[in-house]
């Protein structure tokens, strides 16, 4: 009886069953919940992390800073979300705060030069190409990228993204449009530089 | 009568979803919808092929460096939760006993002077107690002890009627001090 009603539950359920347990058992003072919980979510974490700044030991101590983050506030989880939920959030809100702290305001160019572009385009290596296109999803505003990437790579739903940042479904589907075509401007116009932050803190700072 | 279509809808589009009726037609008679449409399926083919090879951590070394951070910020939580205490346990600890020592103080005094002070009047109303005949005997008795006393004093019967009567007066006029 017990097996067919697990057979029947959906797949997330007997997950959020799962977590709840190693959750409750990790603020009992069982220290192999919290390997089980790190299993559970290392992965899924640190491909977000790195996703966000590119690199392989950056990406290691953000994911670090957000288990920090997530087991100390463990005890003041209210599961009002799934643990997924709340540490996809943590994780998210993470590598923004972290993306704007280090982002550099980037500028495009005059719209003449996209009359250029195809040209150089045209001789542009397939890889190089990809390189580029990688690039620009680099500059997309750190929300949106955060959407994007959710859903593309790490194939969540809409209603779970939607879970994650706290907004409707039909605002996170906008935000897909939105990054997409923000994407596709970025790669036409292509010109696309670096330059140090020149307003908020840090200008005020220098 | 539907106008352009959403973000939303080119999103549905993207995902394999259908459009309703009057939205699909729209969008297979409205140049600018079908180029946007155009831009954003090619747009978003270009993303989802983006080969991304992320470089995996050593997941155990992951683990224990996680591990071990959050000893030692707990442990250092709780130093500082100590030190903490400490810093506000001792001024508290200084407050409470010098005011204790000053409720004390003040008590102690307040005391002091209530005793040493004669109520109003300045007199007791405490009768003395009766002079018995046997205090004149054990006055007597205490002074025949004495023998500073014997040289000095040799009271008389007359002598002794005289004192009797002075005490006798005395505890009848003169009030007594406590």
């Amino acid at each position: 009886m017990r097996q067919t009603v697990t057979a029947s539950m959906p797949m997330a359920l007997i997950n959020q069953d799962a977590d709840a347990g190693l959750v409750e058992r990790y603020l009992a003072g069982d220290m192999t919940a919290f390997d089980e919980l790190m299993i559970r979510y290392e992965r899924q974490i640190y491909r977000v992390c790195y996703r966000f700044v590119e690199n392989r030991e950056d990406a290691m101590d953000l994911a670090q800073e957000v288990f920090i983050k997530v087991f100390e506030h463990l005890p003041g989880f209210r599961r009002e979300s799934s643990l997924k939920t709340w540490l996809y959030r943590i994780a998210i809100n993470h590598c923004i705060n972290h993306v704007k702290k280090h982002s550099h305001e980037f500028v495009e160019v005059a719209e003449h030069m996209s009359s250029i572009r195809p040209m150089v385009h045209a001789q542009l290596e397939e890889n190089e190409q990809r390189d580029h296109f990688r690039r620009m999803v680099k500059y997309l505003p750190p929300k949106q990228k955060a959407i994007l990437e959710l859903r593309i790579y790490e194939q969540l739903s809409y209603e779970e993204i939607a879970r994650i940042s706290g907004r409707s479904v039909s605002t996170i589907k906008a935000s897909v449009f939105f990054a997409l075509a923000k994407l596709r401007k970025l790669v036409t116009v292509g010109a696309v530089y670096d330059r140090p932050r020149t307003s908020g803190k840090d200008n005020r700072r220098s | 009568m539907f106008g352009h279509l959403k973000p939303e809808d080119f999103v549905n589009l993207i995902e394999g979803g259908e459009l309703p009726g009057g939205r699909k037609s729209h969008l297979e008679g409205c140049a600018p919808c079908s180029a946007k449409w155009a831009q954003m399926s090619s747009m978003h083919a270009e993303v989802t092929s983006l080969d991304r090879v992320i470089p995996e951590p050593d997941w155990a070394d992951f683990r224990s460096a996680v591990r071990d951070q959050l000893l030692s910020r707990s442990v250092q939580r709780a130093s500082a939760v100590r030190r903490w205490t400490g810093w506000a346990i001792r001024p508290a600890a200084a407050w409470a006993l010098s005011l204790f020592v000053a409720v004390a103080l003040t008590t102690g005094a307040l005391l002091w002077n209530t005793e040493r002070t004669p109520a109003p009047g300045g007199i007791l109303e405490t009768p003395a107690p009766p002079v018995e005949p046997g205090d004149l005997e054990t006055v007597k008795t205490v002074w025949s002890q004495t023998a500073l006393f014997d040289e000095l004093i040799q009271l008389g019967d007359a002598d002794e009627e005289q004192l009797r009567q002075m005490l006798e007066s005395a505890q009848k006029r003169a009030p007594y001090r406590q």
